[in-house]
């Protein structure tokens, strides 16, 4: 290119040319002038970017993200949470499930009931336990209803340390993503959990129920606290700065006699009529699979 | 497609490569070509010819002879240069470039999916997706491209045409009608009227042979050939026929001397096909920008690989992350927005009667610094017309104008009425029948150009000239020929009762005038004196020196008594006077200027470009064209006329004032390389006369050695190598040959040299507006590319999707990129100089300062504030989201919390994060609005240039409307990953792209006010 052939001296006289004292085609004056130009816009930039957030951060408001559309079904997650959610352990192997153990024992800590008598009061059950701002006059800090680890009974982990790993009837707790404002029910009801056998892909996308023979596998549940609720006086939320103790409520479900040394797969979901169902997309609104094989061979 | 001009560069490093090789032979074969004809057998006896070929000038060769030749020298044909397969042409436009580096996206893209198919459960398609959707943009820019340069590049083929199929050919004494391609060297060949001449033949005999050189030198009129050496140049002596040529009338035999690629015909293909040429100025400039282009794409691309690597992202991160860049980074729809703007220009071109046929010569014109322009038929109207008169002692002007609006003289004086009907009468053209209705210089006419031009003027005056030869009816006539030097003839009078004849005569002056005894002066016949003849001397100079064709005419009453009616005149025996004539006056021809040709030149001069005039014609002749049409201006001198005005001899003038020259074919064929670069340097006005097709292309290369970018007209044969040679080649619509117009990148649909001037406004502005279009879609880019950016180092979620990068550079920018292509200069671009292809580059470092760190970082906060809205109005504040990005990608993380404690499953997020990209993506449009509206000028305010752009303002309806498509067509969350934006939220980026128009209206504020600034030197593209 005939550029090439005007810089004459090439590379070596284009980052430094001795006879005019350019570095890079520039003199030092001129290299200053289009650096301080450039700080100056670009502190100007930063400064005029500063004021825009600012001036947006000032429309948003403390307790309550401007939009919620996005949650309308909340998620359904369960503890423990391997990588994959699959829970796949050897009840002869201690080493294979003690660190579901241990994480549902590090989960629960915070629900242990000394924690929640000291951090939440009492309220009264089966309503909604709202406290609403009067007028300008925030009611903040908002106070937080209990949930005590005892209400999950044999799941609590606390008559029996290994939450049933150990002898086949494991424990899963599930929880319920927490939206501020959320107010779950059923026609006034207490929303509740229900798992059950995860029919295959196919059958899914024909709406069909579960084979019996999958629910067969499934075996007996029990959930704690009983029917699976979560009782209406967790809700609403209040956010993490209004309501700073607030404990989410969990339900634990207890496998009773699951069909061991085979692979399970398990949907649980959440039955609320005011919680529309979640996107096919989205694998946990509303919903939650997870895989259980429980070996019991001893080698 | 936009890979045309890529293609057009690897193919071009390609043929450099290959000529490399074999560069010491090719160069001299070709320096070898451009010199004149080597033909030497004209000069020699037949019987030296006979004996050089072993033939025999009756018999012809032997049999065995010509095959033994026909076995050494090979066919009689030509031989087609070495062409590239198809599939091979087509394989450069889909790799190189941009699109090498789309490829290589395009790979990793599907790399990447495969990794995902293997490794996750139920992989996202996005990956195959952007990988299909990139390769279909490489695939289908590729095949238009290859589609656009197939239609060149057909010379060989047009050569092929004019070859004949047979020859007629005299061996062992017997014509046998033998195939073209079997004619050897020595072979004796018969050609008769009608006949294509099949090889380069000394003649033998001739019997009253012409042939029609008309497209191998351009000259029009059919020439006699006969066995006699007339001139010691090849091409100008009677005794050579040419290969390809047309034998138009009588028969001639003669001896081959040269065939196929040997002929005259054969060099000057081959030459034409074998020429380089450079690349075109815009191809060089898009070349240049594809470099930079690439070479950021590459440089962020690896190191961010390598700096995703050192933060422990794992390999398939780093990949995805590097197809984000290198997608952000090429400007995939930039190179189709060029074509397209260049289209638009080609059709507008066409509309004033440039047609192109190479899309990058619609730039090339507007960098065009020296036009070479031949006279005949480009600055002349091509006829010759009776442009003075000379009679009653005084010369009279005649109108020369096309459409005959000129002034008219005095026709009154007797004198005139003799004049008009010696020129009617002693005159063998006619008009064509059936053209009453149309005006006189629109009739055909058969006949030769003088007396056409004689007719034509005598009609247009005077009335029918058919009328009033029916009255005057012909008696005897005694042709043109050269050695008489005049036509005459006898005619009865109009008046049926006047018994006398009429003897009219017209040929040299002076010859005629030898002839004269009186003159006619007021319609008296008086003597002549000393002082007329010093009157016509005066008059016939004057009129030479305006370079017209003089011819004289002269008449006689013959008495009565001694040619009485039926008087047997006998135009072989003479017996009538043919002196003692009575002289009534001159009239002079010219081919006369096309009435736009000055204006055009003016304009020309004042847009600094200088215009050169090649032509075979005299250079007396040449010069008073050029001064006619402004080529050489009225204040201008040349040596010749400075030595005449000062009386000093030529070598004293002071060579700092002659600032015109007139070289003639002679003088360049002496002059070295470096006095024709002295001449081309020192020389503003330039006439080349009397030059030859070999010359022309010397010339042309002289004008490329100053670094001119030069523009070529032409129209023979021969002009083709330097058409092809030139920048950009001009070929004649109506007069050019079809290989001429092969080797042309513009055709000037009306041969007219003002529509070469038009096309040279359209091509200086559509590369103003290119500059545009490129700053707008580079400006882009940055909000393109600072989200990967900031998603590596900052491990935000990310802002900015490749789907979405593609909407912008293959949807929105589109359509306002191109609207650019119809905005209005400016200013006056005839008044500047032609663009230095130096120093003015199409994309220049203060294009890509301004467009990369200036507009291009505010339209990037732009697209980060609608990010941050997004994110903090639905719970992510600002300050929570560096770093998030690890648990934001898990899938396995379905209780994320955001600022305000509520927890988020994966594809909630997702749908969040898309919504962002599309926050951003509209973002990006808001802005480019403002970018759209600053682009439309370099220097002026918008307010001066208003909005009259129809096109542009669509532009920014369209894409407008198609990004709200994007976002709220129902669907648009499966298909492309695009959500529907709350209404609040397409005015995130409003105080940016307010911003961006204040900020640039001070800036150009600040280039008017203080022209050469520094605003105008860091910031003026």
């Amino acid at each position: 290119m005939a550029k090439d052939g005007e810089k004459g001296g090439g590379w070596g006289e284009f980052i430094w040319n001795p006879r005019t004292r350019e570095f890079m085609g520039r003199t030092a004056t001129s290299w200053g002038l289009i650096l301080l130009f450039y700080l100056v816009f670009y502190i100007f930039l930063a400064g005029m970017f500063a004021l825009t957030m600012y001036v947006m951060l000032q429309t948003l408001d403390d307790h309550k993200p401007t939009w919620q559309d996005r949650l309308s079904t909340p998620g359904l997650m369960i503890r423990p949470k391997p990588e994959t959610l699959e829970i796949i352990y050897n009840i002869h192997r201690t080493e294979s499930w003690d660190m579901h153990t241990t994480a549902l024992d590090r989960f629960l800590a915070d629900y242990n009931n000394s924690v929640q008598m000291e951090k939440s009061d009492e309220c009264v059950p089966d309503q909604y336990f709202k406290q609403d701002d009067s007028g300008d006059v925030k009611n903040n800090p908002k106070r937080s209803c209990q949930f005590n680890r005892t209400i999950l009974e044999s799941c609590s982990g606390l008559e029996d340390r290994y939450y049933g790993f150990q002898d086949g009837k494991p424990c899963i707790i599930i929880k319920l993503n927490r939206v501020i404002g959320m107010l779950p029910g059923r026609d006034g009801q207490a929303p509740f959990i229900t798992c059950g056998a995860k029919p295959p892909l196919a059958d899914r996308q024909l709406r069909l129920p579960p084979k019996k023979e999958d629910t067969e596998k499934v075996g007996e549940m029990v959930y704690f606290p009983p029917n699976g609720t979560f009782n209406l006086m967790y809700y609403p939320y209040y956010g993490k700065k209004a309501q700073v103790n607030y404990s989410q409520p969990l339900v634990a479900v207890k496998f009773l006699n699951i069909t061991t040394n085979e692979d399970i797969n398990i949907e649980c979901k959440i039955n609320a009529n005011n919680i529309p169902p979640g996107s096919e997309r989205d694998k946990f609104a509303g919903r939650v699979s997870f895989k259980l094989r429980i070996n019991t061979h001893t080698d | 497609m936009g890979d045309s001009y890529r293609v057009t560069i690897s193919e071009e490093a390609n043929a450099d490569r290959s000529i490399t090789k074999k560069r010491k032979g090719v160069k001299k074969d070709m320096d070898e070509l451009k010199k004149e004809v080597p033909i030497t057998e004209h000069k020699m006896s037949v019987e030296e010819v006979c004996g050089r070929f072993e033939t025999d000038a009756a018999r012809g060769l032997t049999v065995a002879k010509a095959a033994e030749f026909l076995a050494r020298d090979g066919p009689n044909a030509l031989t087609p240069p070495p062409t590239t397969p198809e599939w091979l042409k087509f394989c450069r436009q889909l790799f190189g470039g941009f699109a090498l580096l789309l490829w290589t996206g395009a790979a990793l893209c599907f790399a990447a999916y495969t990794v995902q198919v293997f490794s996750e459960d139920e992989p996202a398609p996005d990956n195959l997706y952007l990988g299909v959707v990139l390769s279909a943009v490489v695939f289908i820019t590729g095949c238009f491209s290859y589609f656009q340069e197939a239609k060149s590049s057909k010379i060989m083929e047009s050569f092929r045409n004019m070859v004949p199929q047979q020859a007629l050919v005299i061996r062992d004494g017997e014509k046998v009608q033998i195939n073209a391609e079997q004619v050897v060297l020595g072979d004796l060949i018969e050609v008769k009227g009608g006949d294509r001449i099949p090889a380069d033949i000394r003649v033998v005999s001739a019997h009253g042979c012409k042939v029609d050189n008309s497209s191998l030198t351009g000259e029009s009129e059919p020439q006699g050939r006969s066995p006699d050496c007339t001139h010691d140049n090849p091409l100008e002596t009677r005794n050579v026929a040419f290969f390809s040529t047309n034998c138009v009338e009588g028969s001639a035999r003669g001896l081959v001397v040269a065939t196929g690629d040997r002929t005259v015909m054969g060099r000057i293909a081959t030459l034409t096909s074998g020429l380089e040429t450079g690349q075109t100025p815009i191809a060089r400039e898009i070349a240049h920008f594809i470099h930079i282009i690439t070479a950021v794409a590459v440089f962020l691309g690896v190191t961010f690989f390598a700096v995703a690597k050192a933060l422990g992202y794992t390999w398939l991160e780093a990949v995805i992350f590097l197809i984000g860049i290198i997608v952000a980074n090429v400007p995939e729809g930039l190179l189709a927005t060029v074509t397209v703007c260049l289209t638009l220009t080609a059709k507008r071109m066409a509309k004033k009667n440039c047609l192109v046929k190479n899309l990058e010569a619609v730039e090339t014109l507007g960098s065009t610094s020296t036009i070479c322009s031949d006279k005949t038929g480009t600055l002349t109207q091509n006829k010759m017309t009776v442009a003075h008169m000379w009679f009653d002692g005084r010369i009279h002007d005649a109108d020369t104008t096309e459409d005959q609006s000129g002034a008219a003289f005095d026709k009154s004086s007797p004198t005139w009425l003799s004049l008009a009907r010696v020129a009617a009468l002693c005159n063998r053209a006619e008009f064509k029948a059936g053209q009453d209705a149309l005006p006189v210089q629109k009739r055909d006419v058969a006949g030769d150009a003088s007396e056409t031009a004689l007719l034509k003027c005598v009609e247009g005056l005077c009335g029918s000239v058919r009328a009033m030869r029916e009255s005057n009816a012909l008696l005897a006539e005694i042709p043109f020929n050269s050695t008489n030097k005049y036509q005459l003839s006898v005619h009865e009078t109009e008046d049926p009762a006047d018994g006398r004849h009429l003897l009219v005569m017209k040929g040299a002056p002076e010859r005629i005038l030898e002839r004269c005894s009186t003159v006619l002066l007021q319609g008296k016949e008086q003597p002549m004196d000393g002082a007329t003849k010093e009157a016509f001397q005066r008059a016939y100079l004057e009129l030479g020196g305006l370079g017209e064709r003089v011819l004289g005419f002269c008449h006689l009453l013959l008495p009565e008594d001694r040619y009485p009616h039926g008087f047997p005149f006998d135009a072989d025996d003479v017996n009538f006077p043919t002196e003692d004539l009575c002289f009534v006056g001159l009239v002079s021809m010219i081919d006369p200027p096309r009435a736009a040709v000055p204006d055009a030149v003016a304009k020309c001069r004042s847009a600094g470009i200088k215009v050169i005039m090649v032509t075979g014609d005299h250079p007396i002749t040449a010069k008073a064209i050029a001064r006619g049409v402004g080529i050489i201006s009225q204040k201008s001198e040349t040596v010749e006329d400075i030595a005449a005005r000062l009386g000093v001899p030529v070598d004293q003038v002071d060579p700092t004032l002659v600032v015109a020259c007139v070289v003639t074919g002679a003088e360049l064929k002496d002059m070295s390389a470096e006095r024709l670069d002295w001449v081309l340097r020192e020389h503003k006005e330039i006439v080349f006369a009397r030059t030859s097709p070999q010359q022309k292309l010397l010339i042309v290369e002289g004008c490329q050695r100053q670094g001119a970018i030069v523009a070529v007209t032409g129209d023979g044969v021969n002009d083709a190598p330097a058409l092809k040679r030139a920048d950009i080649g001009v070929a004649m619509g109506i007069s050019g040959s079809d290989v001429s117009k092969q080797a042309a990148d513009m055709i000037l649909l009306d041969d007219n040299f003002a529509s070469i001037v038009t096309g040279v406004e359209e091509g200086r502005l559509i590369f103003d507006n290119l500059k545009k279009s490129i700053a707008y879609t580079l400006t882009s880019n940055i909000p393109e590319i600072t989200p990967f950016l900031l998603f590596i180092l900052l491990s935000v979620p990310l802002p900015l999707g490749t789907i979405t990068i593609l909407c912008i550079d293959l949807g929105t920018d589109m359509v306002p990129a191109i609207s650019l292509a119809y905005e209005q200069a400016e200013s006056d671009i005839m008044k500047q100089p032609p663009r230095n292809p130096k120093n003015d580059k199409l994309v220049n470092e203060r294009l890509i300062s301004m467009a990369y760190g200036q507009i291009g970082m505010i339209q990037a906060l732009a697209g980060f504030f609608s990010y941050c809205v997004i994110h903090a109005e639905n719970g992510f504040l600002p300050a929570l989201l560096p770093g998030l990005r690890v648990l934001w990608d898990d899938r396995g993380v379905n209780d994320l919390q955001d600022s305000y404690g509520q927890q988020w499953t994966y594809e909630q997020r997702k749908i969040l994060e898309f919504t962002t990209h599309t926050a951003f993506f509209v973002s990006i449009v808001v802005v480019q609005w403002a970018d759209l509206i600053i682009c439309k000028t370099r220097r002026n305010s918008v307010f001066q240039q208003g909005m009259r752009n129809r096109v542009l303002l669509f532009g920014l309806f369209f894409e407008t409307a198609l990004a709200a498509f994007l976002s709220y067509t129902p669907g648009m969350g499966v298909a492309l990953r695009m959500y529907p934006l709350k209404y609040t939220w397409w005015f995130c980026a409003l105080p940016y792209s307010l911003l961006i128009f204040a900020y640039d209206e001070l800036r150009k504020l600040l280039i008017r006010r203080n022209p050469g600034g520094w605003v105008e030197k860091e910031t003026y593209y």
